[in-house]
């Protein structure tokens, strides 16, 4: 008993240090601004007490909801592209020869620059006059496919979309390559014997053996996605006029363009509830399937 | 073991608060470091820090530099900490350290809005008894220029530099090639975009993805020849105008007229403004609208010959306007402001500080480093590049009325911005005007 208690304080001592930090850089901050949220505050001078004003105002405002489409743009796309990208080319590159070992590092590579490269790389892509994409669909002969392709309204959402996508595999792609690694090599020439080989192997064995892992992949994708500002941030900053806006990139023009400290609070606490509503909704989800 | 369990929690305590020290600490001051070093040298330094934006490679930059390292050799007695911040995140740092209250001694600032909101904080003290201790300096000012970095009879800052924002810069091989006149009226103007348009040249070099752009230097100027200043200053304190009025909607509807006649490059609205100043020195693009910074960009990235075709107007007439067409939209750029919270020693020192970087030497250096003051200087032809002093002539010679985004409140500014990209994306002005309108009036509580 004494032995247990003595173990109990032990961990509390040994958590001490990093709740703290939790608490103090993470939940305190949370709280903050949702507090803040509540008043008129341009970050000069007095804030007034304004209520649930700055709430009601943003859940009413259209720009707001074309960032959350926008953000849920961005999340499907994750979804439907790094998750089966990663897990393909995990299936692929389970080897560990010279080759696969350097498409691997080639996979990973974009999550070691810094994503203001990325966004520029990608914005001179795209860039209208020199932009490579345009001259190679001119070269090619399909100049009727040259589009302004971070202008343009209607498909300007899916071309930052790519550049999302492909900075982000390397991190899923580990993921599943370390959870690929570890189904056991019995039930893999189990199920060579019964049949079960390429298409089959990979729907019978591979997923369910990994769904753990693929719903904390979801689970990241989602709230990473949530978080998207800095690529889109660079390309396009959320223009022209708002055509790329993203929850981030709105609460950060109305923060620090606007100036709109109070306003920019109360969107960036609606940021955090969106996010835990869509996790907690997935988790739900994928419950569900996962007892069928 | 209670021993042990004490000296356990004693280790981590104090991790904790090393690791939050650190996480702390890093936005104060970052002076501690040679404060430690210096506090065993004979008397006390006076410490003073100054923010600004002159960060960049242009003349006029290493100009305003070189003023701030001749203070510091002038004086040894004073430690000072000069930050230069880009320009493109100035404004948001400054912003931010005003809110958390950590203000620099000097800091520079834009005229009109971006000062106001300093002054309506409380956060600066005026210099008004720098400016009369040196009348030849205060009385050189050109008369005005001192009116939007005042309030309430006191002066806050003294522009480093004069703003232009809309020169109607041209190729003259272009349009001598085409046989263009140089557009003085609208109608000139639109049957130059047509003309070559028809030659495949691109009218007018526009660059428009960071938005303020099209504001600054089109519409600013454009509107006033519409809509009158007077009926902007009215509409800006919502006081007897609206954006919503007729006259504005109309200037709205001019600018459309421009984008759908495709006056400008394809994709100007993800270009930025270094790329449209290339793109027209380079001569693909016939006109370019743009600010006074663009001449020394042109001058830092095109080619002598390159700049030989260059000229210098201003924007065209438009049929029954109401405001004076011989007029550009310009004014006072920004100034030093001095943070309220300087006294004694220190406030002796910053307003030496301010003095140095911004009095008649300053002056004198940023005007030969083909930038606009306005301050009276003699300027040395010889001394600033041919395309610079014809603008700077231009520039003394016409009204100049009110640039928008000084005037206006930073999100009446960001409606502006964003409404001009969206009626070059098809929007319609009136829709325009109306959320222009909305964000004026709930800024001002209206």
């Amino acid at each position: 008993m004494a032995f247990t208690n003595r173990l109990r304080s032990f961990i509390i001592i040994g958590l001490l240090p990093a709740l703290t930090i939790y608490l103090l850089f993470v939940i305190v901050p949370i709280l903050w601004s949702a507090y803040y949220g509540f008043f008129d505050w341009k970050g000069i001078g007095a804030a007034r007490f304004i209520g649930l004003d700055n709430y009601a105002e943003a859940l009413k405002d259209p720009i707001f909801w074309r960032a959350l489409k926008n953000n849920l743009i961005i999340v499907a796309a994750s979804i439907l592209g790094q998750l089966p990208i990663a897990l393909l080319l995990s299936l692929i590159l389970r080897k560990s020869t010279l080759f696969h070992r350097f498409v691997r590092s080639a996979v990973f590579m974009p999550m070691v620059v810094s994503s203001i490269v990325i966004g520029l790389i990608w914005g001179y892509i795209y860039h209208p006059q020199i932009g490579i994409l345009n001259v190679l669909l001119e070269q090619i002969g399909l100049s009727s496919w040259i589009r302004d392709w971070l202008g343009d309204p209607s498909i300007n959402m899916y071309s930052v979309s790519a550049p999302v996508i492909w900075a982000n595999i390397g991190p899923y792609l580990i993921i599943f390559l370390s959870a690929i690694q570890n189904i056991s090599s019995d039930v893999e020439e189990a199920a060579k014997i019964d049949g079960a080989i390429k298409g089959k192997w990979l729907y019978l064995i591979v997923i369910p053996m990994i769904w753990d892992t693929i719903k904390v992949a979801i689970v990241l994708c989602i709230s990473g996605s949530l978080k998207a500002f800095d690529l889109i941030f660079v390309m396009t900053g959320g223009g022209p006029a708002q055509s790329t806006e993203l929850l981030a990139t709105y609460m950060y023009n109305n923060t620090f363009e606007i100036y709109r400290y109070g306003y920019g609070s109360a969107v960036s606490t609606l940021i955090i509830i969106i996010s835990m509503i869509l996790v907690l909704g997935s988790q739900v989800l994928m419950r569900k399937r996962g007892m069928e | 073991m209670k021993k042990k369990t004490l000296a356990i929690t004693a280790c981590t305590t104090a991790m904790t608060l090393l690791l939050a020290a650190c996480g702390g600490g890093n936005t104060g001051n970052s002076g501690t470091a040679e404060e430690g070093n210096k506090a065993g040298t004979a008397s006390p330094k006076i410490k003073l820090s100054i923010w600004h934006n002159f960060s960049g490679d242009d003349l006029r930059a290493k100009a305003v530099r070189a003023q701030i390292d001749k203070f510091k050799a002038e004086h040894p007695e004073i430690q000072l900490d000069a930050q230069a911040i880009p320009p493109d995140g100035y404004r948001q740092r400054l912003k931010t350290v005003a809110a958390a209250d950590e203000m620099p001694d000097v800091f520079f600032t834009q005229s009109g809005t971006s000062i106001k909101e300093f002054y309506d904080g409380g956060l600066i003290q005026p210099i008004t008894s720098l400016l009369d201790e040196h009348p030849e300096w205060k009385n050189n000012f050109i008369p005005g220029s001192l009116d939007t970095l005042s309030f309430n009879g006191e002066v806050y800052a003294t522009p480093l530099s004069g703003s232009a924002t809309s020169f109607l810069f041209y190729n003259k091989s272009l349009f001598e090639k085409y046989n263009v006149k140089v557009p003085t009226t609208w109608d000139e103007m639109m049957t130059a975009v047509k003309t070559f348009n028809d030659n495949k040249i691109t009218p007018i070099s526009l660059g428009n993805k960071a938005s303020w752009l099209a504001q600054s230097s089109i519409i600013s100027s454009l509107a006033d020849r519409v809509t009158g200043t007077d009926w902007f200053k009215k509409a800006v304190n919502q006081d007897g105008a609206k954006f919503t009025d007729p006259e504005f909607v109309q200037a709205l509807t001019y600018f459309k007229q421009l984008s759908d006649a495709k006056a400008f490059q394809p994709g100007f609205n993800s270009l930025d403004n270094t790329q449209m100043e290339q793109y027209f020195v380079e001569g693909k693009a016939a006109m370019m609208i743009d600010g006074a910074w663009a001449l020394t960009n042109m001058a830092a990235s095109g080619t002598e010959e390159q700049l030989n075709q260059v000229d210098v107007t201003i924007l065209p007439s438009v049929p029954g306007g109401k405001g004076d067409p011989k007029s550009m939209s310009g004014g006072s750029g920004g100034g030093l402001a001095l943070s309220k919270r300087a006294t004694g020693d220190q406030l002796k020192a910053a307003l030496e500080l301010i003095y140095t970087v911004s009095g008649p030497d300053a002056m004198k250096a940023i005007a030969g480093s083909n930038s606009i003051v306005t301050y009276n200087v003699d300027l040395d032809e010889s001394q600033v590049m041919p395309l610079f002093y014809k603008a700077y002539n231009l520039y003394k010679s016409v009204k100049l009325t009110p640039v928008y985004d000084a005037y206006l409140t930073s999100s009446a500014t960001e409606a502006v911005n964003n409404g001009l990209q969206e009626l070059s994306m098809g929007g319609k002005p009136e829709d325009i005007a109306k959320k222009i309108q909305d964000a004026q009036a709930r800024d001002l509580g209206k």
